[in-house]
């Protein structure tokens, strides 16, 4: 079977198409219509059907070459025929390619749509002024500024909030509740200091304010965790 | 809670790392066993042969490409973590730009760039998914305390009993 195929062959075809590319630059009325069907794979079931088109299309190959002008007639062959092919795509092949079309598109829609949350989420979380993390960020600077804070732990102050499974402390714990018509949020997030064992932790309040629409604070103490337990207010705007 | 007797930055790299390489190569067996089978003569001797001989060159190598993007990652996170001294989203993020820098070092400058904003975009997208998880578990447990009164340590500062709240 392989000594009758041309060294002309293409090598890029391989195995997949060489059923459409027989049809489209050999004598495809050999064949007739419904033979060989536009999907490649299903090529692979009928090779006694091929074999014979092959060894009759490349028997006239021989005085087709001679006849043809090199290069051009062969290219607008193929075009020709590429295109009587195209016309006898059945509407049932259009109504499942228009279907396959439509399930990515909806899936490319569902994965736009989740990763566009996911963007949506970090940053309302990173650069929104009412986030926890923003208010765990100010307050654990005017810790680090307090010169009482500094005299307790020491200079470099960590801070960090709720372990999770893998031992990160990224989340810092809050809750939000509504009084009088306001929004308070609390939270609490640890602080650590270089002097060995000192910990402590804090518990920051903020209401929200109307007019400008962020949160302003309440109040930011720490509770430090020695014996005798020592309460250090940073700030008190009640 | 303080479930971590030790601190977690140093021993979280070699976690990471391993844990990278275990899903490298898990994933990579199965990616490379299904692989090896396909693109094998007929018979099922010849397929498994084939799919063995795939797993035991490319998943390792696999593994070992996420094992250094974990390492990597990991390191470049405890060190932040450590200058900055506060653990926050924006360290992952940062973490992820630069290790995805360093591992295209070799292409030259301009892939360091698009290397850095994908490996800075995937790690929002997975710290996004992180705290929407963390924040849907802990709005699963409503029993959150009576929140009328301020705490009882900021009026008279010495009151000892003071109730924890979530």
């Amino acid at each position: 079977m392989p000594g009758v195929l041309p060294r002309t062959l293409p090598a890029s075809l391989g195995r997949g198409c060489l059923g459409r590319w027989l049809l489209a630059t050999r004598g495809w009325a050999l064949l007739g219509a419904g033979a060989v069907p536009c999907s490649c794979p299903r090529w692979r079931l009928r090779p006694p059907l091929l074999l014979r088109a092959a060894r009759q299309s490349f028997g006239t190959q021989a005085g087709g070459l001679k006849a043809a002008k090199p290069g051009g007639d062969n290219k607008d062959v193929s075009v020709h025929r590429a295109l009587n092919e195209e016309t006898l795509v059945s509407a049932a092949q259009k109504v499942k390619e228009a279907g396959r079309d439509f399930t990515y598109f909806i899936v490319v829609l569902v994965g736009i749509g989740v990763t566009g949350g996911l963007f949506y989420v970090i940053f309302k979380e990173l650069f929104s002024s009412s986030s926890p993390n923003k208010i765990y960020g100010d307050a654990l600077e005017k810790c680090r500024s307090h010169p009482e804070i500094i005299s307790v732990f020491g200079d470099s102050i960590k801070g960090y909030g709720e372990a999770t499974r893998r031992g990160r402390r990224q989340h810092v714990s809050h809750i939000e509740y509504i009084k009088d018509g306001l929004k308070h949020m609390r939270l609490k997030f640890y602080i650590e200091g270089t002097e060995s064992g000192k910990q402590g932790t804090v518990h920051v309040e903020v209401k929200e304010n109307l007019e400008t629409g962020r949160f302003e604070v309440r109040y930011i103490f720490v509770d430090v965790e020695t014996y005798p337990r020592r309460t250090i207010v940073i700030e008190d705007n009640r | 809670m303080e479930e971590y007797a030790r601190e977690p930055c140093p021993w979280r790299i070699v976690d990471d790392c391993g844990g990278a390489f275990t899903m490298g190569a898990i994933g990579g067996g199965i990616f490379q066993a299904i692989k090896g089978f396909r693109n094998s003569p007929v018979g099922v001797n010849h397929r498994l042969r084939g799919s063995l001989t795939a797993i035991k060159t490319r998943a390792p190598q696999l593994g070992g490409s996420f094992a250094v993007w974990g390492g990597l990652f990991s390191m470049i996170d405890c060190s932040m973590v450590r200058m900055r001294g506060k653990e926050d989203p924006w360290n992952s993020i940062t973490s992820g730009a630069l290790t995805g820098a360093i591992l295209a070092a070799r292409n030259g400058p301009v892939a360091m760039v698009g290397s850095a904003a994908m490996g800075g975009i995937l790690l929002a997208l997975i710290e996004g998914a992180g705290i929407l998880l963390t924040r849907f578990a802990s709005t699963q447990f409503p029993n959150g305390p009576q929140l009328s009164e301020d705490p009882s340590q900021l009026q008279p500062p010495l009151f000892s009993n003071y109730q924890q709240y979530q």
